[in-house]
């Protein structure tokens, strides 16, 4: 019978070297992966290759030391999955590989033979309340002393340098203070209420959405290259956490950026690893504590070989392990599990919005009486109410600019809400932003109607949502996968349209949209976003 | 949710039905024929004849409307398939009510380049098979030179340009302007992608509408492949051929398991 490895959480024990066994060995295991030369699929530097390298790792400030890179790309580098339903399998895959890399390397040392990689809960809020915070093992400037580690411990080990300490690692403010955005971490470092800027909120809101497909897990990579939709989970909060940890070094984007920030550097920090554990760990709370489903399309379940791609491969066990996301849906049969599988206490049931919804909509009581709700789904037709006249540059602290609406299509959506029933369920609005191009990423928060000069933080109930663009210039290539294309993103603003509905504001042939970023954006480098469109489902 | 992929589907099948049509259209009805046809069996048959008096004859024999309407029917069979994503793009970015003038919009700018083109291809093949008729050289210089430029990085650069599906206005002139834009332009890379390949199968003596499939088959294939930075290469059949594979795999996998992966979810 294999050994179930069990991913506790890195804040157990207070989060350091010291205290915490799974990272000291983490670090050490790290460590020797780091003395290898980045040809060798043992190494950190491959691993990291695996997710993506490019000519920036000629410029990274050490520590880490990043070795010269061979040329051309080797076996299976560069294979990161993103704006796509592969997403989430992928990077299972991925954390399996290298958990497993770890963990010989640690066994070889004298380490635990059950060492998993621990996971980062930015979202948790008990013992101890501030894991918005990175663990302290992270910022460690070197090994504790001997007399302070356990025995078993290599002895060239105490005292030397943590090679869990990454120099490019700048945060969401850019001053090397590394801490998630989570409203708790929010209310922790709070902004001046009449900033311009605004941190996209990190959250769980997307457990709450049962779909996979064009939703919680992105959009269907077809062949015929009609979409690169990114995901809910893959947009918050992998994306946001991925840009507030790297960050820009005092937070200006003319200097340099955190590894985090970019997919073909992500891979090199050794709390990449951490982060995707608990992204894995929220996938795999969506699939087992909630009974969502994964998709049952053989597109999907045999991933992009169906497409003509190349196969996901990685080393493993000194060969090449070829998996699909048929192989990795179910987590027990990978023998592994979480210390934490409790679905977050914020997630609702869909039912249970569907009831909250018609209350809302003040047609709730007919509903009740018709025996329950079952009713969630508006129908299946798509239609656009509106969208700007061209695209959208974003610079500075971000703009506002109008969405021109059909009046006809608006009337429907407002009939739609008007007689809204457990039979008739009303219309959801969606927000996309198409072609998002530039050359530098960054977190954008959507806010619907803020008045001109507003400030974000007073307009709290108008944010639609938060887009990262993690991977923005790599999108933008013309020549590259995406052709240019950029990103999508669609974000669900229904709520914000009832209350809108509600507050007999919805009846105007424009709507703004405010696009706020977290730092200021050079007007050099600017974010354009191609069109900005409402869209309608319902009957 | 908004399911692309549903999206999608409304689009791709409509289109394919329309494309299955067309080529019906070529492969049974004579009247219907493919430019060049009467060229090739007039050429063959009057090989000696002067050169203006057989021009003046194949002109006879095809009226500019009828070469005018067989290019037609070629590119709607042939490249409606090409631009689903296109289709799609327009359909699911317009204004319900304006969706079928945008998608005619572009079809009439997509297709204005293409019967442009047309006119310049048929008067090639013309030319070529007035003065060596029955031959095979024009077909094979032809055929060399698609095959050089098939390889080529300007094939790259006009077949990235080729999935390059840009934003469209909604309301007013403006959104009549881009269907119309993005039609033309998406027309003038395709012809630029393809061109050369689209002239081949009408310089042939024979097997003329084989050819044409198999070209068909070659753009349609070509088109799946991501975009890449332009360089020398063979390019083609790569994607298709993995795909194809891929499916035989996954088929045998799942005999084998007894469809238990679509079960076990």
């Amino acid at each position: 019978m294999p050994t179930t490895f069990t991913r506790n959480n890195a804040w157990d024990s207070g989060g350091t070297l010291e205290g915490n066994s799974d990272l000291l060995w983490y670090a050490i295991g790290v460590g020797k992966m780091m003395q290898r030369s980045a040809a060798d699929p043992k190494s950190w530097w491959y691993f990291g290759a695996i997710h993506g390298d490019g000519p920036e790792w000629g410029g990274i400030t050490a520590p880490p030391q990043v070795p010269p890179l061979p040329s051309p790309d080797l076996q299976g580098w560069n294979q990161c999955q993103h704006a796509t339903w592969y997403f989430p399998p992928w990077h299972r895959g991925y954390l399996i590989a290298l958990e497993n890399q770890v963990r010989e390397d640690i066994v070889s040392l004298g380490g635990p033979s059950t060492w998993d990689l621990p996971y980062w809960d930015y979202f948790g809020q008990q013992n101890p309340p501030d894991q918005f915070n990175i663990p302290l093992a992270f910022l460690e400037q070197s090994f504790p002393p001997a007399t302070n580690l356990p025995p078993g411990v290599p002895p060239n080990i105490p005292g030397s340098p943590n090679p869990l300490l990454v120099a490019p690692r700048y945060g969401p403010n850019g001053d090397g203070v590394i801490f998630i955005p989570t409203q708790a971490g929010i209310n922790a470092h709070p902004q001046d209420p009449n900033s311009d800027f605004d941190f996209g909120v990190v959250t769980e809101e997307c457990m709450s959405d049962p779909v996979y497909t064009s939703s919680f897990g992105g959009g269907q990579t077809g062949f015929e290259h009609f979409d690169s939709a990114t995901g809910g989970l893959e947009n918050n909060p992998h994306n946001l956490v991925h840009s507030y940890l790297g960050g820009f070094q005092g937070n200006d984007q003319n200097n340099e950026q955190g590894l985090m920030g970019d997919p073909l550097m992500a891979g090199l920090d050794p709390v990449f690893y951490l982060h995707h554990a608990n992204i894995d760990r929220l996938w795999a709370i969506w699939n087992v504590t909630l009974k969502n489903s994964n998709p049952n399309d053989i597109n999907w379940l045999f991933g992009p070989t169906t497409n003509g791609q190349p196969d996901f491969q990685m080393p493993k066990d000194g060969s090449w392990w070829r998996f699909t996301p048929s192989d990795v849906t179910d987590i027990s049969k990978l023998n592994y599990t979480y210390k934490d599988m409790s679905a977050p206490a914020s997630v609702v049931p869909a039912a249970q919005a569907f009831s909250a919804r018609l209350a809302t909509l003040h047609a709730a009581p007919a509903a009740a009486t018709n025996g329950g709700v079952t009713n969630v789904q508006p129908g299946n037709k798509v239609e656009l109410m509106g969208a700007t006249q061209g695209s959208v540059v974003v610079k500075g602290a971000g703009t506002r600019t109008p969405v021109r609406l059909d009046a006809g299509v608006r009337r429907k959506v407002a009939a739609s809400l008007l007689g809204a029933s457990q039979a008739a369920p009303p219309d959801r609005v969606f927000l996309r932003l198409d072609n998002v191009v530039g050359t530098i990423g960054g977190v954008l928060s959507v806010y619907i109607n803020m008045p001109e000069g507003g400030k974000p933080a007073q307009y709290q109930h108008l944010r639609a949502g938060s887009i990262g663009l993690f991977g923005l210039r790599q999108a933008s290539e013309p020549a590259g996968k995406h052709g240019g294309k950029g990103m999508s993103f669609t974000l669900d603003i229904t709520k914000v349209i009832d209350q809108l509905h509600l507050s007999q504001s919805l009846d105007l042939d424009t709507l703004s949209v405010s696009l706020v970023s977290s730092r200021a954006i050079p007007g050099s480098a600017p974010i354009t976003v191609g069109r900005i469109s409402i869209y309608r489902q319902g009957h | 949710m908004i399911d692309i992929a549903r999206e999608v589907a409304r689009v791709r099948y409509p289109v394919l039905a329309i494309s299955a049509f067309a080529w019906g259209a070529l492969a049974v009805g004579p009247g219907m024929h493919v430019p060049g046809m009467h060229v090739y069996c007039w050429a063959m048959g009057s090989g000696t004849a002067p050169v203006a008096a057989s021009l003046s004859m194949l002109l006879a024999l095809n009226p500019p409307s009828a070469l005018a309407a067989g290019w037609a029917l070629m590119l709607v069979a042939m490249m409606s398939p090409l631009v689903i994503s296109e289709i799609h793009h327009i359909r699911f970015t317009s204004l319900a009510r304006r969706r079928a003038r945008s998608i005619a919009l572009f079809v009439t700018g997509y297709g204005g380049v293409w019967m442009l083109c047309g006119a310049v291809l048929t008067g090639t093949g013309i030319a070529a098979l007035t003065l060596a008729p029955g031959s095979y050289i024009p077909a094979t210089v032809t055929g060399l030179i698609a095959c050089v430029w098939q390889a080529s990085p300007f094939k790259q650069r006009c077949l990235n340009k080729c999935h390059d599906n840009r934003c469209l206005r909604v309301f007013g002139l403006e959104a009549d302007l881009d269907a119309f834009g993005f039609g033309w332009t998406r027309g003038v890379w395709c012809a630029g992608s393809c061109s050369g390949l689209m002239l081949f199968p009408m310089l042939l003596p024979e097997g003329h509408l084989m050819a044409m499939a198999a070209v068909a088959i070659l753009v349609y294939c070509e088109r799946l492949e991501d975009p890449e930075p332009p360089r020398w290469k063979m390019r083609g059949l790569g994607k298709a051929g993995r795909m194809i594979a891929a499916r035989i795999r996954i088929s045998r996998r799942m005999v084998r398991r007894g469809f238990a992966l679509l079960t076990e979810q």
